[in-house]
C-alpha cells in the first residue's frame, strides 16, 4: 500500500475525515425536521414492522411448530426442535438442495464478479460509443430475475435451440443442456455469470474513483500494465470488491426464478436444479409442510448472516479504505 | 390540487404560507398513514359479514382454468342467479400454475373462497385437515342430489368416510397416438386391451419404421405407474400406506429400461421434457414420440395444437385398471358462512340441464348420466366427440374407484419423477431407484 500514501479525502467522502459541522446549527435543523423525518419514514416503517417484521417472527414461531397453512392456527401443534432434527438428520433432499445451491454459488459468483471486473476494466475507457456498450452490458442485469429471461434461456439451451444451431456450425454435436441432469445447474450459472452488469457497473463507479496520479506515479516507478492493475487497481477497488462480493453472493443463495422457470417448479432433472429456495417454495407451498419450510428459511437466513460475517471478518486483511486507516 | 386553493393570494402569501402548508400536508400524511391500515382491516371485517339480514347472499368462488372455462363457468352462474336473484357470486379464476399456492394462502389468510375447485391431487389433502365441508349430510337430506352419477365417481370423492367433494366431471387415463403418422408409414394402430409388452414391441416398431420413437417412457408418470399397478393387483395407496413394494416399482422400472433399451421410447431428455404438464410440450404433438400418456379430456386440447390426426385408447394391459375418475371437483370450505347455499350452488352446477349443457365437456364427462347422454348427442367438436365415445366405451370396462390419494401424495409424485430419472439417465439401477423411491415416499406419507 506504499503507493496511497496520498489520499484524497474529498474523492472518498466517508464522514470521519471530514471535521464535524458545529453542533449548534446541526442541532436546531435536526430538532424541526425530525418529526417530518420521521413521518416520511413512516410508511417504510410500517412495511418494516407489517410485511418485514412481524411475518419474520411469526414465521420464526411457525418452525417450531407443524403449521400445515391449511389447519387453523389455533389448532397448530407445537413440535419444538422436530422440524430442524429432521432437516439435519433426516432429509435427503434438504441436503441435497444445500449441495446444489453452494455449488452454484461457489462457481457463478466469483466468475460473475471476474466478468464484471474484467468488462469494467475494458469499458473505463474513454473511447468512442463506451456509453453504448456500458448500456448494452447491463441490459441483462435489468431484466433480472425475470421469467421472461429465464424462459428464452430454457429455448436458447435445449436441444434444438439456438446454442446447439451455434455449435453445429463448428461441427460439435451439442447436448440437451437444460434437459441434461449434468448440465442443467451449469447452463444456470451461464445465465447468473451473464447477467453481471449490475456489478461492473458498481466497479466502474470505483475505477473511475482511482486516483490517475497513482497510475502516472507507478508508470513513472516503471510499473508495468500488470503490476499497476495487482498493485493500483486491486488495492484502490477492494471495497467495491467486497461490497459486490458480499451482494451477489446473498444474490447466488437466493436463486430461484430461473431454477423454477427452467424446471417447472420441480427442481429436475433429477433435482440438479433443487436450489435452496426452490426447496423451500415446494416444501412451503407444494407439499402444504409450512412449518418445516419455516425452519428451512431460518437455517438459510443463519446460514447467509455466518457468510457475510466471515466475509467481513476476512475483509480487514485485504479490503483498503484509502483514507488512511484500514477499517 | 395547488392552483385550485387561492390563485390570487399566492405571490404574496408564499413565504408564509409553504410551511403551513407543509405542516397541514405532514399531519395530513401522517394521518393517512395511521388510518390506511385501520381502513384496510375494517375492509377486510366488512368482507365476512355481508350475510346481511335481508337475505342477499355473496358466495365467493374460485377455480383454475382457461378464458373458455371461464366464461362458460361465468354464464352457469349467473343463470344460478337468475333463478335465485338473492345469491350473487365473486367469481375468481386463474391459470393451473400457482392455483393451489393462492388457495393454499387465501385458507391460511382466513379468507378462503365459499366454494373452490380441487382435484385428486389435493383433495385428501384439504379433507384430512379440515378444510373441505362434509357433504354426506346434503347428500342424505336430498339438497345434494348424486343419484344420477356413477357409483364409483361419487365414491372417488370421500376422504375417511365423509364426501369432500363432488365431481364436477370424469375423465380417464388416455393413451393418444398419432394416427397420421402411423397410416402413412402403413403401421397398425394400437388397441385398448394390449399387455405392456405388447405395447412396448409396437412402439419399437413403430421407433424402427418412422424414426419417430413409438412410446414415451411413461416410468416417471404417476397415473401410468398406478394404472399398472392396480392390473398387478396392487394400488397406489392402501389406507394411509403405500400399496406397493420396492418389487413392484423394481418391475415397473425395468419394464421401461428394457423399453428404452430396444428403443422404443426417446431419449431421457426428451422424456423430460413430455413430463411436463403443459399439453404443449407433450410429445405426441411436439412430434417427438408417436404416443403420449395423458388424460382422455385432453384430447380436444392435443388436438388444437397438432395437424395430425389422433387416436385415444385406454392404457395398456387389462382396461379393468382404470376407473372413472373425478377430473376435479367442486368443494365448499368448512367455514363457509353460506354452505347451505354454497351446496345448493354444487348441486345446480352437477344437475340443472341447463347449466350442464352450457359446461358441456369443459371439465371432463358430466357426472350426471342422464345429462351427459344429453350433452354428447350435442355436442359437435370432433375431437371431444371421440373423447366422450373411448370414455363411454371404457367405462364398461372400468374397474372400482381406488381411494383418493391420501396426505403427503404431491412429495411421492415428485418422488417417482425423481427415482424414475434416475433410471432414465442411468444413474441408479431399477432396483436402486426403487428402493430410495419407496423409502421417500414412507418418509413423506409419515411427516
Amino acid at each position: 500500500m506504499a503507493l496511497t500514501t496520498a489520499p484524497d479525502p474529498t474523492r472518498r467522502g466517508t464522514g470521519s475525515v471530514r471535521p464535524p459541522a458545529p453542533r449548534g446549527r446541526i442541532g436546531r435543523i435536526r430538532h424541526g425536521e425530525g418529526l417530518a423525518g420521521y413521518v416520511f419514514l413512516s410508511p417504510w416503517l410500517i412495511g418494516l414492522l407489517a410485511i418485514t417484521a412481524i411475518p419474520m417472527l411469526l414465521s420464526l414461531y411457525l418452525s417450531f411448530t407443524n403449521y400445515d397453512i391449511l389447519t387453523p392456527w389455533s389448532e397448530v401443534e407445537w413440535v419444538g426442535l422436530a422440524n430442524y432434527e429432521r432437516m439435519f438428520t433426516n432429509d435427503p433432499s434438504w441436503w441435497h438442495s444445500v449441495r446444489v445451491t453452494l455449488s452454484f454459488a461457489l462457481i457463478a459468483v466469483p466468475l460473475k464478479l471476474a466478468a464484471a471486473l474484467g468488462v469494467a476494466l475494458l469499458l473505463n475507457r474513454a473511447w468512442r460509443g463506451v456509453g453504448l456498450f456500458r448500456g448494452l452490458f447491463y441490459l441483462p442485469s435489468l431484466l433480472g430475475g425475470s421469467v421472461a429471461l429465464a424462459i428464452v434461456w430454457v429455448n436458447m439451451f435445449n436441444r434444438e435451440g439456438a446454442f446447439n444451431s451455434f455449435l453445429a456450425l463448428f461441427g460439435i454435436e451439442g447436448k440437451p443442456w437444460v434437459n441434461d441432469p449434468d448440465w442443467a445447474l451449469e447452463t444456470l450459472m451461464v445465465l447468473a455469470i451473464w447477467q453481471f452488469g449490475a456489478p461492473m457497473v458498481i466497479f466502474l463507479a470505483g475505477l473511475k474513483q482511482v486516483p490517475t496520479e497513482l497510475y502516472e506515479a507507478a508508470s513513472v516507478d516503471g510499473a508495468s500494465k500488470f503490476r499497476q492493475f495487482v498493485n493500483v487497481t486491486l488495492p484502490m477497488l477492494s471495497p467495491v470488491i467486497f461490497f459486490n462480493l458480499v451482494l451477489e453472493t446473498i444474490n447466488g443463495f437466493q436463486g430461484f426464478t430461473a431454477a423454477f422457470v427452467l424446471s417447472n417448479g420441480t427442481g429436475g432433472p433429477v433435482d440438479s436444479t433443487l436450489m435452496y429456495t426452490l426447496n423451500l417454495y415446494i416444501t412451503g407451498f407444494t407439499e402444504l409442510q409450512m412449518g418445516y419450510a419455516s425452519a428451512m428459511a431460518w437455517v438459510f437466513l443463519i446460514a447467509i448472516a455466518l457468510i457475510t460475517a466471515v466475509f467481513f471478518s476476512t475483509g480487514r486483511f485485504w479490503v483498503h479504505y484509502s483514507d488512511g486507516e484500514d477499517r | 390540487m395547488h392552483p385550485a386553493t387561492s390563485p390570487t393570494s399566492v405571490p404574496d402569501g408564499r413565504t408564509y404560507r409553504t410551511p403551513l402548508l407543509r405542516r397541514r400536508l405532514l399531519r395530513g400524511l401522517l394521518a393517512a398513514v395511521v388510518a390506511l391500515p385501520l381502513v384496510g382491516a375494517a375492509a377486510a371485517c366488512g368482507d365476512g359479514d355481508d350475510a346481511a339480514s335481508d337475505g342477499k347472499v355473496k358466495l365467493s368462488i374460485f377455480w383454475w382454468g382457461g378464458e373458455a372455462r371461464a366464461q362458460l363457468t361465468e354464464q352457469a352462474l349467473d343463470l344460478y342467479t337468475k333463478k335465485n336473484p338473492d345469491v350473487t357470486f365473486e367469481k375468481v379464476w386463474q391459470a393451473n400454475q400457482g392455483y393451489f399456492d393462492k388457495l393454499a394462502t387465501l385458507t391460511a389468510g382466513g379468507n378462503p373462497p365459499d366454494i373452490f375447485q380441487i382435484d385428486d391431487n389435493y383433495l385428501a389433502e384439504y379433507a384430512a385437515r379440515n378444510a373441505t365441508l362434509d357433504l354426506k349430510k346434503y347428500q342424505d337430506s336430498g339438497d345434494l342430489d348424486t343419484s344420477k352419477f356413477p357409483p364409483s365417481l361419487l365414491q372417488y370423492g370421500e376422504v375417511d368416510g365423509k364426501l369432500a367433494g363432488v365431481a364436477a366431471g370424469e375423465n380417464t387415463q388416455g393413451l393418444v397416438y398419432n394416427k397420421t403418422l402411423l397410416t402413412k408409414n402403413g403401421l397398425p394402430e394400437p388397441t385398448t386391451g394390449m399387455s405392456w409388452e405388447e405395447h412396448i414391441a409396437w412402439a419399437e416398431q413403430v421407433s424402427k419404421k418412422t424414426k419417430v420413437p413409438g412410446t414415451q417412457d411413461p416410468s416417471a408418470d404417476y397415473k401410468a405407474f398406478w394404472v399398472w399397478l392396480r392390473q398387478q393387483g396392487k394400488d397406489l395407496y392402501s389406507g394411509n400406506e403405500l400399496g406397493f413394494t420396492a418389487e413392484d416399482a423394481t418391475k415397473w422400472f425395468e419394464l421401461w429400461k428394457g423399453a428404452r433399451d430396444r428403443g422404443a421410447t426417446p431419449t431421457p431428455d426428451v422424456i423430460h421434457e413430455g413430463n411436463a404438464t403443459d399439453i404443449t410440450k407433450q410429445l405426441v404433438v411436439t412430434g417427438k414420440s408417436a404416443t403420449s400418456w395423458v388424460w382422455v379430456n385432453q384430447m380436444p386440447e392435443l388436438k388444437k395444437n397438432t395437424a395430425d390426426e389422433l387416436g385415444v385408447i385406454a392404457y395398456p394391459g387389462d382396461p379393468s385398471g382404470q376407473w372413472a375418475r373425478a377430473s376435479m371437483y367442486w368443494s365448499v370450505f368448512r367455514g363457509s358462512k353460506h354452505a347451505e347455499v354454497a351446496v345448493d350452488v354444487i348441486n345446480f352446477l352437477a344437475n340443472d340441464p341447463e347449466a350442464v349443457k352450457l359446461l358441456g365437456t369443459d371439465r371432463g364427462l358430466p357426472s350426471n348420466m342422464d345429462l351427459r347422454r344429453v350433452v354428447s348427442d350435442d355436442t359437435t367438436d370432433p375431437a371431444m366427440k371421440q373423447s366422450i365415445e373411448v370414455e363411454n366405451k371404457l367405462a364398461e370396462t372400468f374397474g372400482e374407484a381406488p381411494q383418493v390419494p391420501i396426505k403427503g401424495h404431491s412429495k411421492v409424485r415428485s418422488e417417482l419423477t425423481k427415482a424414475a430419472e434416475n433410471a432414465q439417465y442411468g444413474r441408479a439401477t431399477p432396483a436402486e431407484a426403487a428402493a430410495q423411491f419407496v423409502e421417500a415416499c414412507k418418509a413423506a406419507i409419515a411427516s
